[in-house]
């Protein structure tokens, strides 16, 4: 019996010894956590060499990011501040997005405008599809509650001087998550990530172990809403952020027009501009997704005029020429990102 | 047709003494009422069965017509016929008396397909537009001398297919012109239901009359009186007709005496080798009318008034790269179904067969020719005769050069 015990002993130092240079404690590999989440898909993609970050904490940042930024969710902030006659208290997600959105509002010449919400609604583009489409008496109607230097943000609450006032931060809201999600990723150790939510990104650091940069794809616009993506280019951001606004797959159709969903504060009407997708890079993806609608609202010349004045941007837009032909242009720091054209 | 005149006399009591004497009389064009634009049209019903009923009960609705007349041999589809009526309205047993009357401008026919025939070329022999059922003939030489002598007449000749004129199947077809499917090589369709499709007879003497659908002496069965619409429906879609077809039949389930099929199932060859499966099983009804259309990008499934499009999932731009930065796809809309608009915003939805006897009246007063005619017609009524003899024959029928010489 002894002999046996001393046997199985050493068998477990043996076993042990094994296991542990099997135990890939110094090789990274590829962590991947998949979901939906504010109406879209998002994945999220580290190299490290443990798991630190679950589905479970990924999921509760979603959570706390709808209940104030949701105009889907009922009871959001979003909601309440839009119901509310004169204002709210911000909790930290609202204060910064609506802090952010007013600069952009400011630095794009009032084309980027949370307060667009009311015009939103009437296109049919909010939580609730409208039936008919609104003629330019009601689009009249709802000026005098456009224009968010309505807004006034009186220490930590955020104050309409029109009780009409409704604000919308869909345009720049997944953006700043995917900031949330990536300085989670950071604060638990994740040095080299890509963070994707419904086509925003974030990217630090390399491909581990192979140190391959990470690749993404610049979608071709689709003709359809649910069209798979084609890819038109391939980039690398290194470490920075990447977010896309295009009119083709969130529209709707009025006598054989496509009216986007992007709406231009200043008319009141859907943008109807050359440009069908603008793609911004940008330090954080809160800029990039910040900006991105208002390039495609400005035009050609309107998107370059405001990249000029703002370094520390970059854009890459498709647009449709006179003819119907679609045809790409870029700001002159974007070609550092390029690694591969796409078959056209 | 011939073979058995007795028993159809029977069915047709009120018409007996006139059947066939018109029909061999050589045929001579007339002339339509001109219908002056603000006029509405003077219309009579023959056949106010379940569906001529069900017309009659849209047409009371319709600004367009004024339903002056109706013919049924069977009293009580008469009186339910003059009670929708206009108050004047004549009711006859004879449908050659209704036609005799010179006041009325057009008449829709809804009765079985075996009269479709004589009573079409005797209301263009009476000058009267025709709004015909589905299908259109009970075989093929009545189409084929159908459409020459539609032709030869000058009158408006629609034929009931309303799917033609419903905002879906227009949709429908301006997706698949879209590339939305990509590239298109098979159709489903099933016209299915859970039930042996008799309508209660009070007198067994009036059994062959009221449930003529059992009985091949007077219809095709559920491929002429179902799967028609369907069959239709992929010709409209395709901008064709079959080119060939395969079937089998049986009638395996309601064993009741009837002789036509209680299942059958075709595969139609369309041009390009385009396949159209039509199918139609008296015994299950899970989504009783429904019609597939198989893209390489995605799938359309046409349901009675709505239409599903379920995208391929390809993963194609995954693998080259690591991430894709574009418009946001919503949730909603990958490996489900996204239904499909159509229509204008705030329009009312109707009936599709209210668009189509509105586009009748706007063919009878501007001389047009309708959307679904007696052409649309003869290749549909010619593919389900095909899809029948498949089936009875166990052997391919193709599509002959003179159907649509």
């Amino acid at each position: 019996m002894r002999s046996r015990r001393q046997l199985a002993g050493s068998m477990a130092i043996i076993m042990c010894f094994v296991l542990s240079a099997l135990r890939p404690a110094t090789i990274p590999r590829t962590y991947r956590i998949t979901g939906q989440a504010q109406g879209t898909n998002y994945a999220i993609t580290w190299y490290a060499s443990r798991q630190s970050v679950t589905q479970a904490q990924i999921d509760s940042i979603f959570k706390s990011l709808d209940a104030s930024l949701s105009i889907y969710k009922p009871g959001s902030l979003i909601g309440r501040f839009n119901e509310s006659e004169t204002g709210i208290e911000m909790d930290r997600h609202l204060a910064h997005v609506v802090e952010k959105s007013m600069q952009i509002y400011r630095q794009t010449g009032g084309l980027s405008d949370i307060t667009v919400y009311p015009l939103v609604r009437a296109w049919g583009f909010g939580a609730k599809a409208a039936d008919a489409l609104p003629d330019s008496a009601a689009i009249r109607l709802l000026m005098p509650c456009v224009g968010s230097d309505k807004l006034k943000i009186k220490g930590s609450r955020l104050v309409k001087t029109v009780p009409c006032v409704q604000i919308d931060v869909n345009g720049i809201a997944q953006g700043y998550s995917v900031d949330v999600l990536a300085r989670f990723l950071e604060a638990h150790g994740i040095g080299n990530y890509m963070v994707e939510v419904g086509g925003e990104i974030r990217t630090k650091g390399r491909k581990l172990p192979g140190e391959e940069p990470m690749k993404i794809g610049i979608e071709t616009p689709s003709t359809t809403e649910f069209d798979a993506p084609a890819i038109r280019e391939v980039i690398t951001i290194g470490d920075g952020a990447v977010t896309t606004s295009g009119s083709y797959r969130k529209f709707r159709e009025s006598g054989g027009m496509r009216l986007s969903h992007i709406i231009d504060p200043k008319t009141g009407f859907p943008v109807q501009r050359e440009i069908i997708s603008a793609t911004v890079v940008a330090r954080e993806a809160i800029t990039a997704d910040g900006f991105d609608n208002a390039l495609l609202a400005a035009g050609i010349d309107g998107a370059f005029e405001i990249l000029r004045t703002h370094p520390g941007m970059e854009a890459y837009l498709i647009y449709r020429k006179p003819d119907g032909a679609v045809a790409d242009t870029a700001s002159a720091g974007f070609a550092r990102y390029v690694v591969k054209t796409g078959e056209r | 047709m011939t073979q058995s005149r007795t028993r159809r006399e029977f069915i047709a009591t009120g018409l007996a003494a006139m059947a066939g004497a018109g029909l061999s009389a050589a045929f001579s064009p007339a002339f339509g009422h001109a219908v002056r634009p603000a006029d509405r049209i003077r219309l009579g019903i023959i056949g106010t069965g379940s569906r001529g009923a069900g017309l009659a009960t849209l047409i009371r609705e319709m600004p367009d017509y004024e339903l002056v007349a109706c013919c049924d041999i069977i009293p009580e589809n008469l009186q339910k016929g003059l009670s929708l009526a206009a108050k004047n309205a004549k009711g006859y047993t004879d449908y050659r008396k209704l036609l005799d009357d010179k006041s009325i401008d057009a008449v829709v026919i809804a009765t079985p397909l075996y009269l479709h025939y004589p009573m079409a070329v005797a209301a263009l022999q009476a000058g009267k537009h025709i709004y015909l059922e589905k299908s259109m003939t009970y075989d093929i030489p009545q189409a084929i001398d159908l459409v020459k002598k539609v032709k030869a007449s000058g009158l408006v000749f629609q034929i009931g297919y309303q799917y033609r004129y419903y905002g879906l199947y227009h949709r429908v077809k301006e997706i698949m012109k879209e590339n939305w499917l990509g590239k298109i090589t098979h159709f489903e369709c099933q016209y299915n239901r859970n039930s042996n499709w008799r309508f209660p007879v009070k007198d067994p003497k009036m059994e062959r009359a009221i449930n003529w659908r059992m009985y091949r002496e007077y219809c095709g069965g559920p491929l002429s009186e179902l799967c028609a619409h369907e069959i239709d429906v992929v010709n409209y879609l395709t901008d064709s007709r079959p080119v060939k077809v395969v079937g089998l039949g049986g009638i395996n389930y309601w064993k009741d005496g009837r002789d036509t099929y209680d299942n059958i199932r075709t595969v139609y060859d369309y041009p390009n080798g385009v396949k159209a499966s039509v199918t139609s099983v008296l015994s299950n009804a899970y989504n009783g009318y429904s019609i597939r259309i198989l893209g390489d990008k995605a799938t359309v499934e046409i349901l009675r008034d709505k239409a599903l499009i379920y995208p391929e999932i390809t993963n194609n731009a995954r693998g080259v790269v690591d991430g894709v930065t574009g418009a946001t796809i919503a949730v909603a809309t990958q490996g489900k179904g996204v239904e499909v608009k159509f229509g204008k915003a705030g329009e009312a939805e109707l009936e599709p067969t209210v668009f189509a006897l509105k586009d009748f009246a706007e063919c009878v007063r501007n001389k047009k020719e309708p959307i679904s005619n007696v052409e649309t017609g003869r290749d549909g009524s010619i593919a389900i005769h095909m899809g029948n003899a498949a089936a009875d024959t166990e052997k391919v029928q193709y599509w002959k050069p003179e159907y649509s010489a």
